[in-house]
């Protein structure tokens, strides 16, 4: 074999490596204007029913019935109500993770104590532990201690994970910032309190920018644990579509797998940009 | 570095994070390990009492009695550490070409093909495993295009098979082992890989002896990162597995949800944790080795 069409074949297992990663996706989008309501695999035409639906502003054809009708309304209205349980969760656990990660950060890497190497280890056990044996763990702490499980164990669980995530993006930033500047402000008098506020924490700005726009993706993502500690009033996005999954079915999950899948391309776009201008 | 030693402000800073994570981590990982060893009550309850046959139930031990061995956990366990196992194997080889196509690409693709493999983490999980369902089902795309191309005449069963377990797996794991892949080749020294072709080894003998060697942390950083989640997965059995997909992760569920057997249950999670613990300590082990070599 030459080099020449080795490389070749490099390039053709790469190709087909990203068409297998983006294939399924483009098919969810396909099919999620497909009108035919009872397989949607067969192409029936095209369709912006089942987004308008979504939103509760298209008539349903007959084939519906009026019974399905208020049911279905019903599942939209569950559905827009899980998405706000999805966002505030994931405001409240950025939030509280951010200020929790960047906190530990900063100790680990500008104080010197001794059970420094432990928390240094410590702080990667939460993302590695299988979210099911947190969830599970979570699940029974609330239960023996007699908490009801609701949006406050959500936020509380998303945060015993998050947290570290956004350790460890603060964490690389700070290894990169000269604390020749933090040592100037000491010695020029500053106390070590205005230190952090006005000399270290403007310049791991981006850092903690990103680690909280990551604990905010994963937070929104977020199906295991929040599954196990969600109790029955309130149910994220995630948990909402796995169970719609289970249940069956239906064509308007296209649509909201669609639109999720392009909140995601603006999210990932706006965290490039993000990167990008940090370069600059 | 001058290191503070300002004990005020390092304990308001260590405060929140040895708060939260002792009470809301720690704490609930003690319990699982103390509930295993509970009585399971008559309605789902527990009785405060020390029963071990959460595990004889398990590892063969129970007397019949009390409770039955029943040998279908074990044998469950050891599917979902194949799974896990296969999981990294297919990940691995799909990744490891690409990453090194990539990484010898000119700076803009490079960036887009990253960016492309970056994009699944920002988009949801379950949406990704959902087309596998639109893919994979009686009448779904890869049946009607099989079918429509004469190949089969009639719907093979592609979905609730172990094979969609994995497929499903890889599919959400490739992300995870791809960047430490392409990291660790990315910071290859190609002047060595010069070296070798020029002092006449071939391609395969400068593969293995001064590629591959040079990239193994990648490969255990990814392989970790991979089979961790992998082994303790519940989700991707539960769309795509059926009776022969289902992994401890399933048994894990149901014991909370439906049996509600909940010391029964932490025994079986203990079981993942133990796989978990005993595969971090062997890759810090292994790292620790190559750190001390270097």
């Amino acid at each position: 074999m030459t080099p020449r069409v080795a490389q070749m074949g490099l390039g053709a297992f790469s190709l087909l490596f990203f068409a297998f990663i983006y294939a399924p996706l483009l098919i969810i989008i396909v099919y999620s204007f497909n009108s035919n309501p009872v397989n949607m695999m067969l192409w029936d035409h095209f369709t912006l029913e089942w987004y308008t639906g979504l939103f509760g502003l298209s008539e349903r054809g007959p084939e519906i019935g009026d019974q399905n009708r208020s049911l279905y309304l019903e599942s939209t209205d569950q559905m827009l109500h899980a998405l706000r349980t999805s966002l505030t969760v994931a405001a409240f656990t950025t939030t509280i993770a951010t200020v929790v990660g960047t906190a530990t950060a900063i100790a680990l890497n500008r104080f010197r104590f001794r059970a420094r190497r432990f928390y240094n280890g410590f702080m990667l056990l939460p993302m590695m532990m299988p979210d099911i044996v947190l969830g599970i763990g979570l699940l029974i702490f609330f239960v023996t201690i007699g908490l009801n499980l609701s949006i406050v164990t959500i936020i509380i669980g998303h945060c015993t994970f998050l947290i570290s995530y956004v350790f460890i993006v603060v964490q690389a930033r700070i290894a990169g910032i000269d604390p020749a500047l933090e040592e100037a402000s000491a010695d020029l008098g500053a106390s070590e309190w205005v230190t952090l506020r006005k000399v270290l924490l403007p310049q791991l700005a981006p850092g903690i920018l990103g680690g909280a726009l990551l604990a905010f993706v994963i937070s929104m993502d977020d199906l295991v644990i929040t599954y196990f500690i969600a109790g029955t009033e309130s149910t994220t996005l995630p948990v909402f579509i796995f169970g719609m999954i289970r249940r069956g079915v239906k064509p308007e999950i296209n649509a909201i797998a669609t639109l999720m899948i392009l909140a995601s391309v603006i999210i990932a776009g706006f965290g490039l940009w993000l990167r990008a201008r940090k370069t600059d | 570095m001058a290191l503070r030693r300002d004990s005020v402000v390092l304990g308001v800073l260590l405060a929140p994070v040895t708060i939260f994570l002792g009470v809301f981590f720690l704490v609930p990982l003690l319990i699982i390990a103390v509930f295993s060893f509970l009585t399971p009550g008559l309605y789902g309850g527990v009785e405060w009492s020390f029963y071990h046959w959460n595990y004889g139930r398990i590892f063969g031990w129970a007397d019949g009695i009390e409770e039955i061995y029943e040998p279908v956990y074990l044998q469950i366990l050891f599917r979902s550490l194949a799974f896990g196992v296969l999981t990294v194997a297919l990940c691995l080889v799909l990744c490891y070409p690409v990453a090194f196509w990539v990484a010898r690409l000119p700076e803009r693709a490079r960036l887009f093909f990253l960016f492309l493999v970056a994009l699944p983490f920002f988009s949801s999980l379950i949406v990704r495993l959902y087309a596998w369902l639109l893919i994979l089902k009686p009448s779904g795309v890869l049946n009607e295009t099989l079918i429509a191309l004469h190949i089969i005449r009639e719907p093979i069963e592609l979905l609730y098979t172990p094979a969609a377990v994995v497929l499903g797996m890889v599919y959400v794991m490739v992300p995870f082992m791809f960047l430490p892949l392409y990291a660790a080749i990315d910071n290859l020294d190609r002047s060595l890989v010069e070296a070798s072709m020029d002092l006449g080894a071939n391609r395969r003998q400068t593969f293995l002896k001064v590629i591959l060697p040079q990239t193994i942390p990648g490969i255990i950083g990814g392989s970790v990162i991979v089979f961790i989640p992998s082994v303790g997965n519940f989700v991707v059995p539960d769309v795509l597995g059926g009776a022969k997909g289902l992994m401890v992760g399933n048994l894990v569920e149901q014991q909370f949800l439906s049996a509600r057997n909940w010391p029964f249950g932490s025994a079986l999670s203990m079981l993942i944790m133990s796989v978990v613990l005993a595969v971090l300590l062997l890759a810090t082990a292994r790292a620790r080795k190559a750190g001390g070599q270097a």
